[in-house]
């Protein structure tokens, strides 16, 4: 036990709770979905399925209901139409779901935890730090050195960080990672075979390429603020307080960016008002028209568990992750650093409730907006979006350059209020501009009478 | 047709606001929060839970549904003594028209009347539930009940037989007398 790394356990328990999640996310969904149109939503199925004893009856507003669904998904008939391509048609969900379940790796779930342990080393050791790195767990990082206590025993303080895979690259590795899941969608819809899949695929590669511009845009307005691409880094930065009651979290400094980088999310997770990739009512759902049974449910997973590690890459970057009042450990240069299991914890949980917060704001959105037509979709991104967010990091980019970098170690109250008053200057500015830039052309122009099929043949005597 | 014949009809125009959209998208959003709070904190819905309650039991105002004239499943009435009505004149199979009753006559073991039904079989799957059965009965036997919810989990058991329809003749006569 001693031994097992613990990014090992973080990474079953990561998981395990995020699968799980993905199935009641259904539940929400299908409840938010009815609450905006006065409904109650599935309520009927309890945790006893009418088969158990005791609990048969009891409805649990509808608790057992994903895992019904799931039990139905495994037991429908795996169908797969002719003249598919038989591996790509199988790779496809696997695919989307691999895809996901990466990117939550680098996910900081609870800073970094410091701890003791007393470990013997054979007296006459040359290099007492080496040998004591070896007898701890692989990812235990060595704090100052080794106390020895004598008789060969020696106290050792070491560090490790509560995620999974504590990557200084971890910005980076989202972004590469995240619009791999494009690949799914568009071999789903290749290898289904059908002219509406296809259509499908296509549709969602060109969404993800313009909205990936303006997103890696806005994660840039947060990594040219602090310097740095960990994310637990960026998460440890946003640890303290403006004003002593203001958390400084950026989306209070960045308001703009936070909107874009939200935008850009619903689009990455195509979903509504983005989803014109699935489009129920042109494109008979889209990519996964030719899936059934656990295939098609591996889309729907790869979907919301997307959904999962977006959102939680948004409260990374812009709630300050698991940061929360009464959690941040004693030292207030690092704050992510505690020596108490209970808050790393914690602090997960925080994080994890923040995460469902944003997700919530998905379901709320998707349930209100209709669906962008494909030009206007195009339209946002490359006229809207991505000027903007241009803007906005040549705004963050001269801030940093005017606070000689001090904001590296993490944004002081003025830094933020000049950030916040930039930020809405963009913003009037972007109107301002906006109204000068003449319109784009119409784009579904009238047609003439004359030449279309109602039409009269005119006569040669004008008759 | 001409082009002078033709309405043209603009889009309205977007204001500033409206283009830049998230105004109206946030207006748009707290529609929809209004709703979600009517109906989980307030419990202001518009759903039926439908086994548990049922429209019959609401008033025609509230979205509630009159069975005074509601044609549902057949019954076949008794008599006084206990004995079933039909004489087996093949009225009502003959009017018919989506031709789901099935009689077969036999010879009356009572006295009064010189036939009855040996079967009667209604097909609740075939049956349109018009009523004409039920007009052209001179002896007032077949009767269309107020009853809707009829299921069964084979089309067999969706055929009616005569003690079944008989059945329902029992359970059904106090609610609606003949």
């Amino acid at each position: 036990m001693a031994n097992i790394p613990p990014w090992v356990l973080i990474a079953l328990i990561a998981h395990g709770t995020v699968m799980l999640t993905v199935a009641y996310l259904i539940l929400l969904e299908r409840k938010v979905a009815s609450w905006v149109q006065d409904r109650l939503g599935p309520n009927r199925v309890g945790l006893g399925f009418g088969v158990i004893p005791i609990i048969k009856n009891w409805k649990m507003r509808g608790l057992g209901q994903p895992l019904a669904d799931g039990l139905k998904f495994f037991v429908k008939e795996d169908y797969r139409p002719a003249g598919v391509d038989k591996i790509l048609f199988t790779i496809a969900p696997g695919f989307m779901v691999l895809v996901i379940i990466i990117s939550i790796a680098v996910l900081p779930w609870g800073g970094t935890r410091q701890a003791e342990r007393i470990i013997s080393i054979p007296p006459g050791t040359a290099n007492v730090q080496e040998q004591a790195r070896r007898q701890l767990s692989q990812g235990d990082e060595i704090v100052g050195q080794p106390v020895p206590l004598g008789g060969g025993q020696y106290r050792v303080t070491y560090q490790y960080p509560f995620q999974i895979a504590s990557l200084n690259i971890g910005v980076l590795y989202i972004l590469a990672v995240l619009s791999l899941a494009v690949y799914g969608v568009v071999i789903g819809g290749w290898a289904s075979n059908n002219k509406y899949s296809f259509l499908g695929g296509l549709r969602a590669t060109a969404n993800m390429i313009s909205y990936e511009i303006p997103l890696g845009l806005a994660v840039l307005c947060i990594v040219v603020l602090f310097g740095t691409l960990d994310l637990g880094q960026l998460v440890e930065k946003q640890c303290h307080n403006w004003a002593v009651i203001v958390p400084a979290w950026n989306v209070f400094s960045q308001p703009l960016a936070f909107i874009m980088f939200l935008v850009c999310i619903h689009a990455e997770a195509n979903r509504a008002p983005f989803d014109i990739a699935e489009a129920e009512q042109e494109l008979v759902g889209g990519y996964h028209t030719e899936y059934s049974a656990m295939r098609f449910a591996l889309f729907f997973l790869g979907e919301y568990a997307g959904m999962i590690t977006t959102s939680a890459i948004c409260v990374a970057l812009f709630f300050g992750g698991w940061d929360c009042p009464g959690l941040r450990g004693p030292d207030a240069l690092h704050p992510a650093v505690t020596t108490s299991f209970i808050v790393c914890v914690l602090r997960a949980v925080v994080f994890f409730i923040k995460t469902l917060v944003i997700i919530f704001v998905f379901m709320w959105v998707r349930w209100t907006l209709p669906r962008f037509r494909f030009d206007q979709l195009m339209m946002l991104a490359w006229r809207g979006m991505i000027p903007i967010s241009l803007a906005l990091l040549m705004m963050t980019a001269f801030v940093v350059f005017a606070f000689h970098g001090n904001t590296y170690t993490g944004l002081g109250g003025t830094a933020a209020l000049t950030l916040l008053v930039f930020n809405v200057f963009t913003a009037l500015l972007i109107l301002l501009i906006s109204s000068m830039i003449p319109p784009a052309p119409a784009t579904n122009r009238r047609v003439t009478v004359i030449g279309s099929r109602y039409a009269q043949t005119p006569l040669p005597n004008g008759g | 047709m001409k082009d002078s014949d033709v309405i043209i009809l603009e889009e309205p125009k977007l204001s500033r606001a409206d283009q830049f959209y998230l105004p109206q998208v946030l207006l748009g959003l707290g529609t929809t929060m209004k709703h979600m709070f009517n109906v989980v904190v307030r419990d202001k819905h518009r759903v039926l839970q439908y086994p548990e309650e049922r429209r019959e039991d609401l008033p025609v105002e509230k979205g509630g549904m009159l069975l005074n004239s509601y044609r549902g499943v057949h019954r076949l009435n008794k008599d006084e003594e206990g004995r079933v009505k039909c004489v087996a004149c093949f009225m009502c199979s003959t009017a018919c028209p989506a031709r789901c009753i099935h009689i077969e006559a036999a010879e009356s073991p009572w006295p009064d009347r010189e036939k009855y039904p040996a079967k009667f079989d209604i097909d609740e799957l075939r049956c349109i539930y018009c009523g004409m059965c039920e007009e052209a009965c001179p002896v007032d036997a077949i009767e269309l009940t107020h009853v809707y919810d009829i299921v069964g989990l084979t089309r067999q058991e969706m055929i009616f037989d005569k003690s079944k329809l008989l059945k329902i003749f029992d359970e059904t006569v106090k609610k609606e007398p003949m």
